[in-house]
């Protein structure tokens, strides 16, 4: 299509388009802004927010629900990076390049299908005092059986950490063997006349070729799990006493339990400030590949 | 790859036994949804149910709970709104790749980084504006946000998906004389089926196992989703024996999802490797 063809469209172009911006926009944009403003106000979702300045995140960094929070959602983003994308790269690695290699990826590829409040009814099951973890640690005369698993702090952060990195493999699995399958053989081949084995060829050859599915893994795992906010809502409501909260549950508890909306709205932004930076990591990569494919499609 | 014949044996292995631990608590899950309270006690915690009792329990959760109501509304909003989305993100697609808007990467751009914020963001506007418009607590209310939020990556997808069809098919069209509106509907539309369903599939379950939204912009049984119910169920029975029905629910809430998943692995992979959950 010639240029003057193309501009010709541009009337109907606009008409495709708009539906789909105003409503991003009025449902995306604007709530981020008015969510910016009433971080400077105080507001119980009655009555007009009164302008504070910046008190709420005064008071934000004394509080300590929220350096709870704060504490917990780095072990959330921690033990999320190090647990399943660890475990999922284990597996992805070990069950590929031979026949039926599928099955042996099925068990934990069944955990993803659940959802995570499933999982969170799961696990408190099986937590819970006197549940199936105890029990077992009895029977098999382990240490472990006076924890309170649930309970304590930070433990209670940790085990759902698990709980969740029961769910996670699974699908990070999956990503590193879609990112096996499309690393070339040549390099592979060569590597292996040329003697190299095992661990050698993994961290010389392979991990180096796998990096963009690292990227994009890694990058949505910082991602989600800074915004941890269902396993723990459905195993613990953020307790006892706010001490299993993370970001995303401390957010919604100062809006919608304790109404302190200017409060509420000072975590959502600092939780946005992270996530959006975190989020740049796999996000240029993925715009990237975008348009290396508008390319392709020329 | 060929690994070696004990290379292959070490890797069957070592899979074989952590897969094993991986299906234990699948086990104790469906263990223990198959006892009813008189049958439940921590001694028995770890022998396997009966179906029988399974029945029961399920037939507790479809007529003692509010879970049969909040299934029908989950799936309205998961099968409704994740269709609106495909159809919208494919018109943002259209207008960038096929119609060549001016400017296109920039909106697009502008559409896909809505998605970049946390949801903790949006919640208190929508709640407040939801509540001045009448459209707290309604079906419309839910459909509308599901909708919207699942729109950011169908128009990724779809922007994707309309940059490898060639311009000719849009020229040839164009030559017999088909409008513009009638070639995104009939030829463009029906060309990424395939697409479309993956978009789909994958905002179908997020939409399903959503929690917070449902938590926060609906009250009523007629308009709750199923995630919510679930949690609320948990605080309401929990504890105690009667915890098994809580379990009888959260597998009949997973099945939909978990079928879906099972038939669509093919899509799931594709989908998954966009970069989305």
């Amino acid at each position: 299509m010639n240029r003057s063809g193309a501009t010709s469209y541009q009337g109907q172009a606009r008409g495709f388009l708009l539906p789909s911006l105003a409503l991003v926009l009025l449902v995306f944009y604007l709530p981020v802004l008015y969510t910016f403003y009433l971080s400077f106000t105080k507001y119980n979702g009655l009555g007009t927010p009164e302008f504070v300045g910046l008190e709420n995140f005064a008071s934000m960094f004394e509080d300590s629900a929220f350096l709870d929070a704060v504490r917990n959602t780095a072990i959330w983003v921690v033990g999320t990076l190090v647990l399943p994308v660890g475990l999922g790269l284990l597996v992805a690695v070990l069950a590929y390049g031979f026949r039926g290699s599928g099955w042996l990826r099925l068990p934990f590829l069944v955990p993803y299908a659940l959802s995570g409040v499933a999982v969170g009814v799961i696990w408190s099951f099986m937590l819970g005092s006197g549940g199936a973890l105890t029990q077992a640690l009895q029977f098999l005369n382990l240490p472990g059986t006076e924890l309170r698993w649930l309970q304590d702090s930070p433990l209670n952060t940790i085990v759902m950490v698990i709980a969740a990195s029961w769910q996670g493999v699974g699908v990070n699995a999956l990503l590193f063997t879609v990112g096996l399958q499309s690393i070339p053989k040549e390099p592979l081949e060569a590597a292996r006349i040329d003697g190299a084995t095992g661990l050698r060829l993994f961290s010389h050859i392979t991990w180096p070729l796998l990096r963009p599915s690292t990227t994009v893994v890694v990058g949505l795992s910082i991602v989600n799990g800074l915004k941890t906010f269902d396993i723990v809502q459905a195993m613990t409501q953020g307790g006892p006493a706010r001490s299993s909260e993370t970001l995303a549950l401390t957010m919604y508890r100062d809006t919608f339990v304790n109404s302190d909306y200017g409060l509420g709205s000072a975590v959502a932004i600092f939780l946005s400030i992270v996530t959006v930076g975190a989020s740049i990591i796999y996000l240029r990569r993925q715009l990237s590949l975008s348009s290396s494919s508008l390319g392709g499609g020329k | 790859m060929t690994p070696s014949r004990t290379g292959i044996i070490i890797r069957v292995t070592v899979l074989s036994l952590l897969g094993a631990l991986w299906l234990v608590p699948v086990y104790l899950l469906l263990a223990n949804a198959g006892k009813t309270v008189q049958n439940y006690s921590g001694s028995t915690l770890w022998r396997p149910g009966s179906l029988g009792d399974l029945w029961d329990n399920l037939s507790h959760v479809a007529t003692g709970t509010d879970i049969p109501r909040a299934l029908v509304n989950t799936a309205i909003y998961s099968m409704v709104a994740p269709a609106i989305a495909v159809v919208l993100g494919a018109t943002v697609g259209f207008a960038v790749m096929v119609l060549k808007l001016r400017h296109g990467f920039l909106w697009f751009f502008v559409i896909y980084c809505g998605s970049v914020f946390p949801l903790q963001m949006l919640v208190i506007p929508l709640f407040d504006s939801y509540s001045r418009l009448g459209l707290y607590d309604s079906l419309t209310g839910m459909v509308l946000i599901y909708s919207i939020v699942c729109l950011p990556f169908s128009a990724f997808v779809m922007r994707n998906f309309f940059a490898g069809i060639a311009e000719s098919v849009f020229e040839a069209a164009v030559v017999d004389g088909a409008k513009t509106v009638r070639i995104f509907t009939r030829i463009y539309l029906p060309m990424s089926s395939s697409a479309l369903a993956v978009v789909f599939i994958l905002q179908a379950t997020w939409v399903w196992n959503d929690l917070l939204l449902g938590l926060i912009l609906t009250q009523s049984d007629t308009t709750r989703p199923v995630m919510p119910v679930l949690t609320g169920l948990q605080s309401t029975e929990g504890g105690g024996a009667s915890y098994t029905v809580v379990l009888a629910a959260a597998i009949l809430v997973s099945l939909p999802t978990a079928l879906l998943f099972l038939v669509s692995q093919r899509y799931f992979a594709k989908g998954l490797a966009l970069g989305q959950y």
